[in-house]
């Protein structure tokens, strides 16, 4: 059995160690948020956060995530209002959707180490998450207007 | 009751939306164009037999079917924006949900050609605004008032004078026994309230969490997994297979040989299926298959550009449009230009690779996924498993990315042959690698252009095209010439150009082709935008002069306007160049400029790309922009950055490694206008895409003198 | 090839360089005593240099920011940026996709436990330097990381270097034995570390 901590959870699963996380969280706990797109660290879909930093699930393999925290799209927020998500919603980003759960992960790494990045800096972290709708021009402005919603929920504290 | 009741066993039977209620949908007369609004209402009550777009119970909740796949483009939003509108119910207050696949219930549902908007408006509007009138006649009678003194509002219906009001759920009742009626009023575009606003769309909340269920997400109880290793040089058979490596493999139930439609010809595979996608993913490694493609031609790229454009010198084709003489023309013009352009077959590369859940039960098949075209499943599940058509159930899940893929039927079937051998419950997932290698894909097309100039006059077009025909792989039919080879180009040059052809010479390979978002106008557009790049420097003419001078119906010259207004196209400077084209795709019409400069390094930048988008009447101007920015984006890419090639009949890309993706770092700034008119609705999802590459190119003409022709182009290397 | 024949003027005296009348006194302190030879020292540099161009070594000490990627040495896809520390930046960090160990799979992520570029402020660049100038690079304490002798001798068995020679499907290896690189580096080192003139 590998035990696993996702989203603040406790999960304990029957499941062979070289298995990738991403099938893993998909297959055997249910939580689909988490997508399939290239299996091969291409193109970001699969982005969790493992310890706080944003991994590609197609392949970290689900022994190395062993005992560690993991969080998925999913555990993003409780209410679905990380200043990203609230970006999302208000910029109308996602078309089909599918790789938004990874651009979403990969972005909330990003708005973490740096509350205020320039576009160069999300150039340099959203680079490796393909979105094939072309919605990039929409990543870029919702990520600018999550970091001033992020600024002004601190303020708010 | 019903003025017309459809036959009760196309119903489904769908609980969950029990209780009394007002339903209203339409009935298709198979020949008719107009369809006929119809009270649907079921007579029990425990379930309610849907038929209908609007559900509205004695709660008033309001239900709201999206007939439509919804793959990005919008379909969600848009459909329920539009009913909301005349229906007069706040969109945060509605419940929207698929429709399952029906032709009878909902007309012509495949996803393509940017039709759900375009071909439906009119009828949602109608149904829409006779629902209101319904409920508002039930709250007359109520109140014993004339309807005329009531209105309706967020759901309600109010009386004018007293103030006195019912929500619409103390109506249904009443209001579904009434016979819709004949005529009824519609709103004026002055007077809507949600149509023609940029609403936020009501599925990006599912699309943050993780909580939209695309077909990859779609679980059921017992449920089991399985891939396919399929031929991969897309036709010919399995000779045999080995695979006890793969029966090793822990979580490895069963191996089988499975055989799919591709609409009029097969292929065949072998089915590993497993109790996790993982193990049926290294099962499938394991597998040993020795393939039959004897007889199956091993195509090359060079080779079939090759053929294409031999047979473009040497044969006439068949004629897809023909006004005039061109040919007398060119024989006698002053000066002529005749040239080749050529264009690459594309993959479709949705994010969410191709995926299918299929629960075979004997009598019935149930089927859940990504599907474009759930009628066109339907038919071809229910055809080939001999199972009447409401036998089988297909359920249509968000999309994650169609652009045509997904309107295939052959991964339906798949998983429905797979299900039916395992008895259970079964998703079928294709990796990356399988969707990128085995096809449909756009065909790759070569064009030979020839105008003719007299006094800096175009005089006439010659165009012929040599590329696959997606028709005969539907319908095997191949002795027409392709309808689609005058796509992309503006019907108002008819008028000005007196002698014009379209020919296609016939071009077939074993290559599976399908849609491919603007299907032909996504390289009838580069070409044909090219050429007239071509002929307005042939000629001594303005790029975008030689336009406004051969397109002279009126909304075309206010699209010219705006491009110019917004560009800045007559103030353009020395080392800046412009580009400019126009197309029409599916009854839009779009013009772009692109401007381009060298940077710092001697590489080519694409500084702005503007965009002019006329769809005649819309519902949500931001999904329109986003439609536009998200076509460009795919076009940049087909332009600059992939292609797929054929080497001794095997594909030879297969994962973004190397059919790679234009990404966040690839894009320039893109602005995008909307013409506003109350021209008949056009298309939305499709016609941003066809003017970017060549307005590129023209671009690039512009600045340094090199004409390219043939895509895609390294943007590095000009 | 050139190297080998080619002796330079240059000599390395416990860690100084004597280049024409310029002489540079390096900091760090000897440790091993070198034995000097020139002629040896510069012919197993060329043997060093070779491995140290090769794909498996070079894609990790870019001239810019961006690791390098394949056997053609291209810019890596998606542009990962070294980061102060060499391990990447935001959500693109080595770790993202290099695992502890090479992921299985002709194009999948290469892995070992300390995936990494040289850090910015010792970016020790291999690509487009010369034998000369690389071998004048490694052993120059403010460029090599202040490293004693001792542990430049031993960083031909360091886990990432070893890498080279495991570096999984679809890669080629470095054009000889880690063994023999292993031989050449120390010989090169223990007489001397001379560098290969530079070319004129």
């Amino acid at each position: 059995m590998i035990n696993l901590t996702i989203n603040q959870k406790p999960y304990s699963i029957d499941a062979d160690p070289e298995m990738p996380l991403l099938w893993a969280l998909r297959d055997l706990i249910g939580l689909t948020g988490t997508k399939y797109g290239c299996g091969v660290a291409q193109c970001g879909a699969c982005v969790v956060h493992l310890n706080g930093e944003a991994v590609r699930s197609c392949v970290t393999k689900v022994s190395r995530a062993a005992g560690q925290k993991i969080v998925t799209i999913e555990g993003l927020s409780k209410n679905n209002d990380h200043p990203l998500q609230l970006a999302w919603n208000e910029i109308s980003v996602p078309q089909c959707g599918y790789c938004h759960s990874g651009q979403l992960m990969s972005a909330a790494v990003l708005l973490r180490e740096n509350p205020n990045p320039t576009d160069q800096d999300i150039d340099n972290a959203m680079a490796g998450n393909i979105c094939r709708c072309g919605t990039y021009p929409r990543i870029r402005k919702a990520i600018h207007l999550a970091a001033e919603l992020q600024k002004k929920e601190r303020e708010a504290k | 009751m019903s003025t017309k009741q459809v036959s009760r066993r196309d119903f489904l039977r769908v609980s969950g939306l029990a209780g009394t209620a007002l339903c209203l949908g339409f009935y298709f007369p198979s020949s008719a164009k107009d369809a006929e609004i119809i009270n649907t209402t079921g007579i029990t009550s425990s379930e309610v037999e849907l038929n209908a777009w609007i559900h509205i119970d004695t709660s008033g909740k309001v239900t709201i079917f999206n007939h439509r796949a919804e793959m990005g483009q919008g379909s969600f939003q848009s459909v329920p924006q539009i009913i909301a509108e005349e229906l007069e119910v706040d969109l945060n207050d509605v419940n929207i949900v698929f429709a399952q696949g029906n032709r009878e219930k909902y007309g012509n549902q495949v996803t393509g050609g940017s039709s759900t908007i375009r071909s439906s408006y009119k009828n949602l509007l109608k149904l829409s605004a006779t629902a209101r009138v319904m409920l508002i006649t039930i709250a007359a009678q109520k109140w014993n008032v004339n309807p005329a003194e009531c209105y309706a509002a967020s759901g309600h219906v109010f009386h004018k004078v007293s103030g006195k009001k019912f929500h619409y759920g103390e109506l249904v009742e009443q209001a579904a026994k009434l016979s819709p009626p004949k005529e009824v009023i519609l709103k004026k575009t002055s007077e809507y309230k949600l149509i023609r606003k940029p609403l936020l769309r009501q599925d990006t909340p599912l699309k943050t969490n993780g909580t939209a269920v695309f077909g990859l997400d779609k679980k059921l109880p017992g449920m089991l997994y399985a891939t396919v290793e399929r031929n991969p040089r897309l036709r010919g058979i399995v000779k045999s297979y080995d695979d006890a490596a793969t029966l090793k493999v822990p979580g490895v139930i069963k191996v089988f040989k499975v055989r799919m439609g591709v609409f009029k010809t097969f292929r065949e595979g072998v089915a590993v299926v497993a109790n996790s996608t993982w193990a049926a993913m290294q099962g499938k490694k394991a597998l040993k298959v020795e393939w039959d493609d004897s007889g199956f031609e091993h195509i090359n790229t060079a080779e079939i550009y090759q053929r294409q454009q031999d047979s473009l010198q040497t044969q006439e084709g068949l004629f897809a449009k023909k006004q005039g003489d061109p040919d007398a023309i060119l024989k006698q013009a002053e000066k002529t230009v005749d040239v080749v352009y050529q264009t690459p077959y594309q993959s479709h590369s949705c994010m969410e690779p191709v995926n299918c859940v299929a629960h075979y039960q004997g009598d019935k098949v149930e089927i859940w996924g990504p599907i474009q075209a759930p009628e066109w499943v339907q038919d071809y599940i229910s055809e080939q498993l001999n199972l009447p058509k409401e036998k089988v159930i297909v359920n249509m899940t968000f999309l994650g990315g169609g652009f045509g893929r997904k309107a295939f039927m052959d991964y339906p079937h798949e998983a429905t042959m797979i299900s039916k051998e395992m008895n259970a419950p079964v998703q079928v997932v294709w990796t990356r690698e399988d969707d990128a290698t085995q096809g449909p894909y756009r065909p790759g097309i070569s064009y030979r252009c020839q105008g003719a100039i007299n006094d800096g006059i175009v005089t006439a077009l010659k165009f012929r095209m040599a590329g696959q025909n997606n028709d005969h792989w539907r319908s095997g039919k191949t002795d027409q010439a392709n309808r689609s080879t005058s796509e992309g180009f503006l019907k108002p040059y008819y008028d000005s150009i007196k002698d014009i052809s379209f020919a296609e010479v016939q071009f077939e390979t074993p290559i599976p082709t399908m849609w491919w978002r603007s299907v032909y106008a996504s390289t009838n557009g580069f070409a044909y935008e090219s050429f007239l790049d071509e002929m307005a420097i042939a000629a001594g003419k303005d790029p975008l002069a030689l336009r406004r001078q051969y397109l002279q119906e009126e909304r075309s010259q206010l699209l010219i306007d705006k491009m110019e207004e917004v560009s800045g196209w007559k103030h353009r400077k020395k080392n800046e160049g412009f580009g400019v084209a126009i197309t029409e795709c599916f009854a839009s019409t779009v013009g772009q400029i692109v401007k381009v400069s060298r940077a710092a390094d001697g590489k080519i930048k694409i500084d702005q790309v503007w965009a002019v988008m006329d769809c005649g009447w819309y519902v949500n101007p931001d999904i329109i922009k986003a439609q536009v920015e998200g076509s460009i984006v795919m076009a940049l890419g087909a332009a600059t950055i992939h292609e797929i090639t054929f080497k001794d009949g095997l594909v030879e890309q297969s994962n973004f490694y190397n059919y790679k993706m234009p990404r966040i770092t690839d894009i320039p700034p893109i602005e995008v206008y909307i013409m506003e008119n109350e021209a008949d609705a056009g298309g939305v999802g499709e016609p941003g895409l066809p003017a970017f590459a060549p307005a590129l190119t023209n671009a690039i003409y512009d600045l340094t003198g090199k004409r390219i022709r043939k895509l895609p182009f390294d943007l590095s290397a000009v | 090839m050139i190297m080998s024949i080619i002796l330079t003027m240059v000599g390395l005296m416990a860690f100084a360089w004597h280049t024409g009348n310029r002489k540079e006194i390096l900091s760090s302190p000897v440790v091993v005593p070198i034995k000097k030879d020139s002629i040896a020292s510069v012919k197993a540099f060329e043997k060093v240099y070779r491995v140290l161009m090769s794909p498996r070594c070079m894609n990790c000490h870019p001239s810019g920011d961006i690791p390098l990627q394949g056997d053609d040495s291209h810019l890596h896809e998606m542009f990962p940026k070294r980061g102060k520390d060499g391990k990447g930046l935001f959500a693109m960090k080595c770790g993202s996709c290099h695992q502890p160990s090479n992921t299985p799979g002709k194009h999948s992520p290469p892995g070992n436990p300390e995936w990494h570029l040289p850090p910015a402020d010792m970016k020790m660049v291999f690509q487009g330097k010369t034998a000369a100038e690389l071998a004048k690079q490694l052993i120059d304490p403010k460029q090599n990381g202040n490293k004693s002798m001792k542990q430049l001798l031993a960083h031909s068995e360091d886990g990432l270097v070893r890498w080279g020679w495991q570096p999984g499907e679809g890669r080629t290896l470095p054009p000889m034995s880690h063994a023999e690189f292993k031989k050449a580096w120390e010989t090169w080192l223990n007489n001397g570390a001379y560098a290969p003139k530079s070319k004129p």
